[in-house]
This record gives structure tokens, sequence and C-alpha cells, in this order.
């Protein structure tokens, strides 16, 4: 034990003790939460061009409406009231007769939005307030380069029909502002379940679910514990490749035994796993206590996460060095990473799914699969839903056996593997080995 | 007593027989020098030694008792591919291989060796930075930081200079004093000549030679005289009798056939030119390898 007490301490500093490993610390909270806050910065960043729409109006008052409107927003609407800062960008609407070439006509107004002296065009159809029997005429089409994400034919869309409604409302003979209610809408919102308050054991009640809970917490915990695995167990299979290429593996082999040499690399990561993840623990938990977000942290989760990091680092950590100790050369090991690589990519195929329904057949039973159960298991527990208790367990027992065996397989293929020199073995040979020690 | 014992020991790898019904037994304080051409089996036969591969058949015993598997204490190994890892410094890696040894009082035992080896201003360098000699004699001085008592040396004067072999022999030498038994594996003959009390010699597997020295150069007879003349090798020209000249450039290493009289040999050489020096001996180690391994009989054995 003290040996491989030995190869833990210089695996540990050998990846603590550099540059990269600091770099990496800082990078990987960047890379997570990069694109989150790549849209919070871009969200306030509004374009504040004035943008001019042309209006082919063939309903005769729907265009004008919207003109009209335009002119309103761009009186009232588009600065900060406080600072008199334009924070919208203004809309120019401009009816322009149809012509007779209608085809023609929206050609030439396509190339004005490609040379863009224009934004867009509309092109409002002649029954849109009263429906006929060609749908064709009841449409209001918007053309623009990139129509599917452009606010203006939402503003378009929200404007035209709030008129129409009008129209209608008035044409019916009934007061607009008594009708009002009618168009009141009132959306169901989630709420979270009532418990007994510990404390007090009176009724706490529910929460109002948040995103925060149920979509953003599950996925900082499957990335975490994913870029763990990356960090420390998936560089094994390149580096018990290159020590046995570099011999050092033959020279380490004459004081300590193949399955010693391959704990201490295994834990040695599994320690440089534990120190990151506890420093990013730690800093969250720092962090959103001083922003008084205090209520917020799942501490009921941390125990499970650095049970199942332990496990799924042993486990991963385990299989890479036995797979790494089959390779001679760096092709080798490039052309086994990505298969090898596989069962730790398909829980973050679905994570969405999972997210979504919890306790849905397909979450339950990948959970229970033990190469996916550190990752989807805890994944599942970090949502606001309660799974039935049996399960962790099970997954537990499950990945525990499962590591159990990865390492018993993993010592007796890297024991027959690590000093072979030439072809790499055929998957029925590492299989071979595997049985027959 | 025999401090290692290998009986009928066999290796394959696949339809390839690396070791063949090897038998060899080390005694206890004895330099044991393992020759032997490339690919003939000698690494593998270190390496199921050190346990490190496992024979197909047959028993290895080291200090009397078989191997089961798990790791020799009292054993140094230096393999012949040089292994240690680049990015630690010097000093350090002969403390982390000491502490995987179990030595005590490492901080001194390195500093000792380091300045033995004249390496002690290297100690806080990168392996990196160390040049192919200085990195062997690093890994030598990890092999026997923890004197053990059977030292196996895969090759461990190559690429090394004259001053540095020297201080190595020298090690080894005062090891084998100490009591500690010593394999080593090289290609230089004159080498294994001078410092091995036994050699073994393996071919293609089987073990074809094994003794002291002087059994070998008996078993081999007296039929190689040395001669040095004027003339040099075309000396020989047209002289009945020789069956191999080893030329040296200054000196002639001739193996005559069985039967010939060697006072023959020295007349037809002195009709020609002027002897120096003659000499009927017994072949060197160096003959008798290439009388072994030379290429005809690879094509005798394939």
């Amino acid at each position: 034990m003290n040996k491989v007490w030995t190869l833990i301490k210089r695996e540990y500093r050998a990846a603590v003790k550099t540059k990269g490993f600091i770099i990496g610390l800082v990078l990987l909270p960047i890379m997570m939460g990069g694109t989150f806050a790549i849209i919070l910065l871009t969200e306030d960043n509004v374009d504040l061009k004035s943008k001019t729409v042309l209006v082919v109006d063939e309903s005769g008052s729907v265009g004008q409406f919207l003109v009209n409107t335009a002119k309103d927003r761009n009186q009232n609407f588009i600065t900060d009231k406080e600072t008199g800062e334009k924070i919208q960008p203004e809309y120019f609407f401009t009816l322009v007769d149809k012509e007779t070439d209608f085809d023609a006509q929206k050609l030439t107004l396509s190339d004005k939005v490609r040379d863009r002296e224009i934004h867009a065009f509309v092109h409002i159809g002649p029954d849109v307030i009263h429906q006929g029997d060609d749908p064709e005429g009841s449409r209001i089409l918007y053309y623009a380069e990139n129509s599917t994400m452009d606010p203006i034919k939402n503003w378009v869309s929200g404007n035209a029909n709030s008129y129409i409604r009008q129209v209608r409302v008035k044409a019916l003979g009934i007061d607009e502002a008594s009708v009002q209610n009618l168009f009141q809408r009132i959306n169901a919102e989630g709420m979270g379940l009532l418990s007994i308050d510990s404390k007090t054991g009176g009724v706490k009640d529910a929460k109002k679910s948040s995103e925060l809970e149920s979509v953003l917490i599950p996925y900082v915990m499957l990335m975490l514990i994913f870029m763990m695995i990356m960090m420390s167990a998936i560089p094994l299979l390149t580096a018990v490749m290159e020590e046995k290429s570099e011999r050092i593996a033959e020279v380490l082999l004459g004081s300590v035994t193949p399955t010693q040499f391959m704990l201490g690399k295994v834990l040695g990561g599994l320690a440089v796993a534990l120190t990151t993840a506890s420093i990013y623990v730690l800093g969250a938990v720092f962090t959103i206590s001083k922003l008084d977000y205090g209520e917020l942290i799942p501490y009921y989760i941390l125990p499970w996460f650095f049970v199942y990091l332990i496990l799924a680092v042993v486990l991963y950590g385990t299989i890479m060095a036995a797979l790494g100790s089959s390779c001679n050369d760096s092709k080798d090991a490039q052309a086994i990473q990505f298969p090898a690589m596989i069962p730790i990519m398909i829980p973050m195929f679905v994570l969405l799914p999972v997210i979504k329904d919890p306790l849905g057949d397909l979450a339950t039973w990948m959970s229970l699969f033990p190469p996916f159960t550190p990752m989807l298991m805890l994944v599942r527990q970090a949502t606001p839903v309660t799974i039935p208790m049996w399960q962790p367990i099970v997954g537990l027992i499950g990945v525990f056996l499962f590591t159990a065996m990865s390492v018993w397989a993993g010592g007796r293929l890297f024991r027959s593997c690590i000093i072979m020199v030439g072809k790499r073995p055929k998957i029925g040979t590492m299989i071979k080995y595997i049985i027959k020690g | 007593m025999n401090i290692i014992e290998l009986d009928n020991i066999t290796k394959t790898y696949g339809s390839h027989k690396a070791v063949d019904d090897l038998t060899l037994h080390v005694p206890k304080g004895s330099i044991y020098g393992f020759i032997g051409p490339n690919g003939s089996g000698k690494t593998t036969t270190i390496r199921m030694i050190m346990n490190i591969l496992y024979p197909d058949n047959g028993n290895i015993k080291l200090f009397g008792q078989e191997l089961i598997g798990s790791r020799l204490e009292k054993v140094g190994y230096l393999p012949e591919e040089r292994g240690l890892y680049k990015k630690m410094k010097v000093k350090e890696l002969i403390k982390f291989h000491g502490e995987l040894k179990g030595v005590a009082d490492l901080d001194r035992l390195a500093d000792e060796w380091l300045e033995k080896f004249d390496l002690t201003r290297w100690a806080d360098k990168k392996v990196e930075a160390l040049s192919k000699g200085m990195s062997q004699k690093v890994q030598f001085i990890v092999t026997i930081i923890d004197m053990p008592e059977i030292i196996i040396l895969d090759e461990p004067f190559s690429g090394l200079d004259p001053v540095n072999a020297e201080i190595i022999k020298e090690v080894i030498l005062k090891l084998r004093d100490q009591g500690s038994t010593i394999i080593f594996s090289t290609h230089d003959m004159s080498v294994a000549e001078k410092m091995c009390d036994y050699i073994f010699m393996i071919y293609k597997g089987k073990k074809v030679l094994d003794g002291t020295l002087q059994s070998i150069q008996e078993k081999f007879g007296s039929d190689t005289i040395r001669v040095q003349s004027e003339m040099g090798v075309k000396a020989f020209d047209g002289i009945q009798g020789i069956e191999r000249v080893n030329d040296f450039g200054q000196l002639q290493e001739v193996k005559m056939m069985p039967q010939t009289d060697s006072q023959e040999v020295l007349k037809a050489v002195m009709a020609k030119t002027r002897v120096l020096k003659f000499e009927l001996t017994s072949p060197s180690l160096n003959d008798i390898f290439i009388r072994i391994a030379r290429p005809e009989n690879n094509e005798d054995h394939e």
C-alpha cells in the first residue's frame, strides 16, 4: 500500500504542480459558464440602427395601422424615460402600392433588402380582417433575410392581430372596453411541493419552481462530473501509453506490481479530480452565499456528487489505463479513444429528455445502467422531482460492483499488455487476457 | 547456494519460441554474464526472472522460493531501454524510486550517489535536460539505491563513455564484494570475459553456453592462433588447414581446421613474411560467439 501511496503522490504532484493545471482550473468554469455569460451579455446588446419596412397592404387598413403604431412607438417607446438614452431602434413603416406584376415587385423589394436599402417588406392579404374562401388572402407574409429570428416580425404580428381584433369586435357592435377580459390570458405558474419544516414542524409552503432548480442545477452537476472525468480519467489512456512506449512502465515494474502501478495512476487521477471538484464546489458555495442566494445551493446533492465522482473516475480511469496499456503509440491511442469515450458521451446526449422527465422510463432505466449511473442518476437527483429512494441505492450498488469488476478486469488486461510490444491486441485477444489473466 | 534457479523455462510469442526449455542456476555472490545475438531471448529471460513476463512452462526460483506473482523485494533491475519521468527533477526522481523500494535516509543517499557519479550540479535539473549517458547513470543509481541482493542489468554499459563505464564497473564489483549477485547482459565480449565469473549464452531461445570462461574455452579446445606479421591478413592467402581468419588489422585470429598442425601454419606464414608474434591459444569469447551465431549458422537453424 505504501508503494501505491508513493505512486499516487507522484501522479498528483506531476498533475497539480503544472501551469496547465492552474490554467485548466480557470478555463473550465469559463468554458462551462461561457455560453450562459455570452447569452446574458448579448441580451442587452440591442441593434439600435433604424429599420425601414415597406408594406404592401391589400386589406385597406391594417398597413396604415402599422405605419401609425410604428410612428407612435418611435416617439414614445424607444428611449429610456429616466436617462433619455435610445434603447430600441426606430421602425419606419411605409406603404407601397401593389403592382400588376406582383412577383416582379416582390423580387425588386427582395433585392432592396439584400442591398440593405430596406430591412424587410410585408404583404398583408385582402381578407385578413374578415376571412374569405381563399385562405391565401388571409395571410400576413413577412419577407426578410432572417425572418425566423427577426423581432420585427413578432412586432408586426402582435400589432396587426390587436388591430384586427378591435375591428372584428367593433363589427359585432360591442364596446371593446367591455370585452377586454375576453382576451386576458392567465398562465399556470409552476410550483414545487409542500413539505414539513424540520425546525418548526409546521407545513412549509411550496416554493415557486424555477428554471434554475429544474435545469441549471442538474446541468451544472452533469457538466462538473463530465469535466472531472475528462480531466482526470480520459488522459490516463495517453499517459499510460506514453509511459509504456517510453519504457517508464518497465522501470517501475522492477519495483511495483502492474496492479499497484495501475492503482497509483488511477487514484492519483482521482486525487486531482477531487481537488479540482472541491475547489469549484467550495468556490461556488462561497460565491452564491455572498450573493445572498444561499438557499438555492443544493446541499443535499453534494455528498451524492462526490460519491458518484469517486466511482466514475475510478471506473473510467481503470478502463482508460487498461486500454492505454494495450497501445504502443499515439496512433493506437487515438484509434481507441473515441470508442472508449462513448459511454461518457451518451449521458450528455440524453440530458434534456432526462431533465424533462426524470421519472420516465428512459431516465429511470438509463440511470440504472452502471456506466451511466454516476452521471444520469446524479442529474435525476439534482432535479426538483423526488425519485424513489431505492433507485439511487440500487444504482450505487450497481456502479460499485461494476467498478470493482472493471478494476479486476482492467488490472488483468493492464498486467498482460503493459510490457507487450508490437501490434495492438485485438478485442478477442484482450478478452482472452482478461479471462486467463 | 544458487540464488536464482530457472528450470525448463519456455516462453512463446505466438508461433515464435523466445525461450526454449532453459535451465540456468546462478550462484549467490557471482557475476553472471548473459550474451547472445539480438533477439535471441536474453531480455525475455531477464523479464521472466523479474516476474514481468510469466513463463509458459517451467519454474523460476529466487532466494530458493518460487515466484508467486508478487513483486520482488531486494532485486534491482535496469531494463535494456531507459525509462525515466522526463519532467521530474533528478534528485526527486532518485528519491521517488528509493521510496518505492522502501529505502530510508534517502536524502543523504541520493546526494552521495549523485556525487559519486559527478551529477551533483544536475540534482535540481529536470531529467529531460540530461544527456543519454547522464540519464543512464541516473537510471543505474535508481537500480542500486537500495543495495539489492540481486541486481539485473540489461546492457548497463551501452552508450557510456569509458570514464563512466569504469565507474559503473567499479560499483558493480563493489556490490559483488558486498554480497550482491549480479546478472548483466552485454554485447561487449571483452567486458564479459574480464568481469564475469560465469557466462551464459542464449541463441534462438536455447542455451548454448553456460559456465566459467575457462570451461567454455576448454570445450572449444586450442584450435586458434593469434598472429602478428608484416603482411597482415594477406599472409594467410592460400594456406591450407585454415577454417577462418578474424582480422583485427594489426593482429589476426585464425581458427584452424581439426587436425591442422599449428607449426605447419607458422612455417607457411614465415615463408611469406616476417612474423612478429605467434600464439597458440583458446578461442576468445568473441570468436566463440561468432562461431555460434555467424550467418551460416543462422541459415542452418532456419
